[in-house]
């Protein structure tokens, strides 16, 4: 039952379901895919992943991509007692649903938005780059204070249980926008703040930032 | 005890969680929010919904946003009526939550980036950036070419029955195909066919000039 992570160890999806495995306790065999060298847009690697994204899983033959679909599938194929990423009553599995939508939604596009300005070489296309990453800077900002009442009133962003919404949050939290330079985002919430510190700090998350894919 | 549904009648997300309601046979309430007052930033508004947008659903006092949140909810809970929108096997749930996520990180953000230049920057007095609206665009385009060859493998977005995956669709489509751009969907015909299929379904049409 052998589990391959096919991606990238700088990838931020390929560290979300790396993050993922590690909370459930899931091993898995970490396959690098050369995108240097355009591995991702050979005939072989499209078969698997016509988006030429990273990652993708292949366990023994089933292929899955999008992290978010690949991290859901581990979540409930390896739900435990004290691995649950994904809540079962009706009513927190809705929370828990309004958490990873309000991340792919209102953070996500912004937060890519600015990655790609800052921190991922810019397209080779006639733009102003600091005009986009000024104006992600200043959407991001209204929606972490949504964020600041959301967590306010819950302990995490699917609920009062730490779940993939959270998990879906990290990697995009801490590539775009603290190496972008911009911590006082997290920081000067004091909601934000506090649940960013809890998420930032757990074991899985440390061992992949610390230790790699 | 009827389930309300909060938002506006033209609303994309609003129309989506209509569209789910149908195919499931769950009655609703539309309550409208009024834009033209502000209502989506009032207080009492923003106390439920912290983003002030629509739609949100109150059923009995349970409140939810996000309307990919609210369908899923929706199609969990009234599984045994009107169509099956989330498969159960872990395998053929896995390749849905793919679809799922293809559309929310692939096809979502540029539709919606196309429709906030064009469209929804002018509504809040601000210039179209004619320059990002062709790179949403373009964009789009690459990626409905990978979808020309998922959707020959598989009949829907989700795999080869119709799912919330491909509902998720209807409305952001139906919008790019107003402001011009069908050609998108009609050129690739893999893309044509799943369209033509999923846009003339009872439960759309019911919906897609008003929730």
């Amino acid at each position: 039952m052998a589990l391959k992570l096919c991606g990238s160890p700088i990838s931020t999806r390929t560290r979300t379901v790396a993050a993922t495995c590690k909370e459930l306790n899931v091993p898995y065999e970490f396959v690098n895919v050369d995108l240097a060298g355009g591995e991702h847009k050979t005939a072989e690697f499209t078969a698997a992943h016509p988006f030429s994204q990273i990652p993708y899983i292949d366990e023994d033959g089933f292929k899955l991509f999008e992290s978010r679909a690949i991290s859901r599938y581990l979540a409930k194929k390896y739900a435990g007692d004290n691995t649950k990423l994904i809540p079962t009553g009706p009513k927190e599995e809705a929370l828990f649903e309004q958490g990873v939508s309000i991340e792919s939604s209102n953070f996500y596009p912004s937060a890519i938005g600015y990655a790609s300005e800052k921190v991922f070489k810019p397209y080779n296309v006639q733009y102003d780059s600091q005009t986009r990453a000024a104006d992600c800077l200043a959407t991001l900002n209204v929606k972490l204070d949504a964020y600041d009442v959301l967590l306010g009133k819950q302990k995490y962003i699917g609920g009062n249980e730490y779940t993939l919404a959270d998990i879906f949050r990290l990697a995009y939290g801490a590539l775009a926008l603290i190496q972008g330079g911009q911590v006082a985002l997290f920081e000067s919430r004091p909601s934000v703040a506090r649940w960013w510190k809890d998420i930032s700090n757990r074991k899985a998350w440390l061992e992949v930032i610390e230790k790699g894919v | 005890m009827v389930l309300k549904l909060h938002g506006a009648r033209m609303s994309t997300c609003t129309r989506t969680v209509a569209v789910v309601a149908r195919e499931l046979n769950v009655p609703y309430e539309f309550v409208d929010v009024d834009f033209a007052k502000a209502e989506h930033k009032s207080p009492a508004f923003t106390a439920v919904q912290p983003f002030g947008q629509v739609p949100y659903i109150d059923e009995d006092g349970f409140k939810l946003f996000e309307s990919r949140a609210i369908s899923r909810y929706l199609a969990k809970k009234y599984a045994g009526q009107g169509t099956k929108l989330i498969p159960t096997d872990p395998k053929d749930e896995a390749v849905f939550e793919q679809g799922v996520s293809i559309e929310s990180s692939n096809f979502y953000p540029h539709a919606f980036g196309f429709a906030f230049e064009k469209v929804f920057k002018a509504r809040r007095g601000l210039t179209t950036d004619e320059a990002r609206a062709e790179e949403h665009l373009k964009t789009l385009a690459a990626k409905l070419d990978a979808y020309d060859v998922i959707l020959g493998k598989q009949k829907y977005i989700g795999g080869n029955e119709l799912t919330l995956a491909d509902l998720f669709h209807l409305a952001y489509t139906q919008f790019l195909i107003t402001l011009g751009q069908g050609d998108l969907f009609e050129s690739r015909p893999n893309v044509a066919r799943w369209w033509k299929e999923i846009s003339n379904r009872p439960s759309w049409l019911a919906v897609k000039d008003g929730a």
